[in-house]
């Protein structure tokens, strides 16, 4: 009966007791001040940068002929002026270069390669690409030729220097043809062919093969300079006086006198022009230009037989079966 | 026609994330002590160390927090780099008791915070603190104390505190 009234008590006095301890422990501990206490050190931080590496490799290809050194400079971001990095080497298989993250324009191909072979016979290349963040670049082989070479030059009638415009003109080594144009409105053209012909012995320049007059043939030397200028006079000169007549054939027999048996001097080509001074019923006598190796001519007199010939009209001298 | 929309939108979703992903930096961070939770520009990373995060180069805000150390906020303008580290030593806060056998003084720490009882318990960040003691109004001592570790400070007037 009195056990839960004893029990009661019990439990008042240790929650009594309990409370005087933790406020007696309190009271010397002292109060906890509310906020945290501050004092606004700097922090320690430590900031680390891992940067990555751009592998840039381009492989290098030869046509014919190889310099001796290469001179690479890559530009980026189109700024063609200060190079990020040069490279002065051997002409090499290929151009192997490390470039720092960040330096390539990764949004267009605004950064480039500029290959300067160390030999005149060479032009630069230029290589545009567009760059990465990180990581490496294998661009397509790029082909090293050497330098183009020029011929050009005007077309002109050679009876008064007038323009002679749509004539064939061919550059041949042998007998291949390996590059034709024609001369424009102007008389003017311009033939270009690879570097490797710089050095080949029997290359020459053939013009107005849609002529009536035998076409002009010079050989070309590009071993000194790889662009010539050139103005080709074509047909007779002023020189050569009215009335002019032309082989119809080639082997034509131009004879020192009418006489049977007399010396033949030259067997002309088709389209030879012979100003005619005297007739006879057989023959004809007159003057062909004969073309000297210093770009002069001299005339020489003799006879040709009049089947072989062909009056000229230079009013139009083209050839008939073209369209002009 | 449902099942090919449903295909284009999950071939364009992965272009999303390969395009975002390409262009971003590796994030790695290193807290003392670790398990700290790192918050980037407002958003949980999770517990510390992290690792293999991405984040984009860019101002970004870091935010770290643990109890018992000072809160740390750290703005960080980050390079179009391949990968980031991060190491952070957080500044712990310590618990002090400040006594005074000394009647009728006020107590001012780092000018802001004041107290005017005889025994009290601070929580401080360890380093140095600023300590004014005023009576009637009047400053009567100045002195700086530091704080790296736990400890007791008792304050006699115009004597350097002493530690029990």
């Amino acid at each position: 009966m009195l056990k839960p009234f004893f029990n009661r008590i019990a439990l008042i006095m240790g929650s009594t007791i309990i409370l005087g301890l933790i406020s007696g422990c309190s009271a010397f501990r002292g109060p906890l001040y509310p906020d945290i206490i501050y004092n606004n050190r700097q922090p320690l931080i430590s900031v680390t940068y891992e940067y990555g590496e751009i592998e840039l490799i381009l492989p290098i290809k030869y046509d014919a002929a190889v310099p001796d050194n290469i001179l690479f400079k890559v530009f980026t971001q189109g700024d063609t002026l200060h190079p990020v990095i040069s490279i002065l080497q051997e002409a090499p298989k290929e151009f192997l270069a490390y470039l720092p993250q960040g330096v390539l324009d990764i949004q267009n191909s605004t950064n480039l390669i500029k290959i300067i072979p160390q030999d005149k016979n060479f032009d630069p290349v230029i290589v545009r690409f567009k760059g990465i963040r990180f990581g490496r670049i294998l661009m397509p082989p790029k082909t090293i030729r050497m330098g183009q070479l020029i011929v050009s030059g005007n077309t002109f009638l050679n009876k008064n220097d007038s323009t002679l415009a749509s004539v064939d003109i061919s550059l041949q080594s042998y007998d291949n043809i390996i590059h034709e144009t024609q001369s424009n409105g102007s008389g003017y053209f311009q033939l270009a062919i690879p570097g490797e012909y710089r050095y080949a012995k029997h290359l020459r320049i053939v013009a107005g093969e849609n002529l009536i007059f035998k076409p002009y043939t010079k050989k070309l030397d590009f071993s000194q300079v790889r662009k010539l200028k050139m103005d080709i006079g074509l047909g007779p000169s002023d020189e050569m006086k009215e009335p002019l007549y032309m082989t119809n054939k080639n082997n034509v027999h131009f004879r020192e006198s009418p006489d049977i048996g007399s010396e033949t001097l030259f067997l002309l080509e088709e389209g030879e022009i012979i100003s005619v001074t005297r007739v006879t019923p057989g023959e004809y006598h007159g003057f062909i230009e004969v073309d000297l190796d210093d770009e002069k001519s001299v005339q020489m007199e003799g006879w040709i037989e009049r089947v072989d010939l062909r009056l000229v009209n230079l009013h139009n001298v083209y050839e008939q079966t073209a369209e002009y | 026609m449902n099942l090919m929309k449903y295909y284009y939108k999950r071939i364009a979703a992965s272009l999303l994330l390969t395009a975002s992903i390409v262009g971003q930096v590796k994030l790695s961070v290193n807290t003392i002590p670790t398990r700290v939770d790192v918050h980037l520009d407002g958003i949980s990373l999770g517990s510390s160390p992290i690792r293999n995060e991405r984040v984009t180069p860019g101002f970004h805000k870091f935010e770290i927090k643990k109890k018992g150390y000072a809160p740390l906020t750290y703005d960080l303008l980050v390079n179009p780099a391949q990968a980031v580290l991060l190491d952070f030593f957080l500044n712990p806060v310590y618990k002090v008791r400040f006594k005074t056998e000394e009647k009728g003084l006020v107590f001012e720490l780092n000018g802001e915070h004041r107290w005017d009882v005889q025994l009290v318990r601070l929580e401080l960040e360890a380093g140095n603190h600023f300590l004014r003691v005023f009576k009637i109004g009047e400053i009567i001592d100045e002195q700086t104390i530091l704080v790296d570790e736990p400890k007791k400070f008792n304050y006699y007037l115009k004597k350097p505190l002493s530690e029990e």
